[in-house]
């Protein structure tokens, strides 16, 4: 018991320090979706121009590129086609990184 | 007791003179008609609507900032602009359909942010079937179809105005959850509101 006391502290520590970065801000994700007018497209469940969020996240379920792949689309333009026209895919509004992953980790939370 | 005063009024003021009569009649009648055309324009104000906080701290509180609140032009719609008729008719039939929202409010239907997501949807739906069934009237009341100027438009704009002539669209079947926050569920063009 007296060995493991560190482990077991450590653990703690582990746990509770990765918690705050670990957790998801749902209601700023959405906000900056919407600030984006990326719900002009995409709806979280509905099919609009786009997929749906939820499609996405469970086209992405358990793929480990899933992050990067995503981060990319929503932060580099390209080409999607809408109609079968070819049109501009738009990215978030803003500069912050940690918004970014924000955004990506809840779309594909849903 | 009162139509015996109101008798004696009237007979006091005709045999005065036929005219009092009618000049006081009809003065008071403009009263009690512009009386009741402000009380009727008081509850299609901003003001009135937010009054409650079921509006206020949820679907007003979604519509700051959105381009319909706050924009480039200053151009801005109010509640009643989208949710309320013009025409009289229909103006005074959607108020007397209206008073159900004061039992609403007494039983506190929607008065938590969790009820108010439990029907948020239910309410959302009951806006898109009335839009559809108009034509998106009241989005008509400002927004011109014929002036809108296709040119002028981004080319995004203008492939989808395409498809929606296409397909013979109205304007809420795409243009929804944009003053308030998208509920989850089957959109305008989804539903069949009864064949609309």
């Amino acid at each position: 018991m007296k060995k493991s006391l560190p482990l077991i502290a450590f653990a703690i520590a582990a746990a509770t320090l990765s918690a705050p970065a670990a957790a998801l801000d749902a209601k700023a994700a959405e906000a900056l979706v919407r600030k984006s007018k990326c719900l002009t497209c995409h709806a979280v469940d509905k099919k609009k121009d786009g997929p749906p969020f939820r499609e996405t996240a469970a086209k992405y379920k358990d793929k480990p590129e899933a992050e990067e792949k995503l981060t990319k689309h929503v932060t580099v333009v390209s080409k999607v086609k809408v109609d079968g026209k070819e049109e501009d895919h738009e990215t978030l509004k803003t500069d912050d990184a940690a918004a970014v992953k924000n955004v990506v980790q809840w779309i594909l939370s849903l | 007791m009162l139509r015996e005063r109101f008798g004696r009024l009237t007979a006091w003021l005709g045999a005065r003179s036929p005219w009092l009569l009618l000049v006081v009649g009809a003065g008071a009648m403009l009263v009690l008609a512009g009386g009741t055309a402000a009380g009727l324009k008081w509850t299609n104000t901003e003001a009135f609507c937010t009054a409650c906080h079921e509006m206020r701290d949820n679907v007003y509180a979604e519509f700051k900032d959105t381009p319909h609140d706050r924009n480039a032009s200053g151009v801005r719609a109010i509640c009643s602009d989208c949710h309320v008729p013009r025409e009289p008719i229909d103006m005074l039939i959607r108020k007397v359909r209206a008073t159900g929202e004061l039992y609403g409010k007494l039983i506190g239907i929607i008065d938590t942010p969790e009820k108010f997501e439990e029907h948020r949807y239910a309410m959302a739906k009951k806006v898109w079937a009335r839009m559809k069934k108009t034509d998106s009237r009241e989005c008509r009341h400002c927004h011109t179809e014929s002036a809108m100027d296709p040119e002028l438009q981004s080319e995004r704009a203008q492939t989808r105005h395409e498809r929606a002539k296409r397909e013979n669209l109205t304007c809420i079947d795409c243009h929804f959850g944009i003053a308030h926050k998208e509920p989850e569920g089957p959109g305008p063009q989804e539903i069949d509101f009864a064949g609309h």
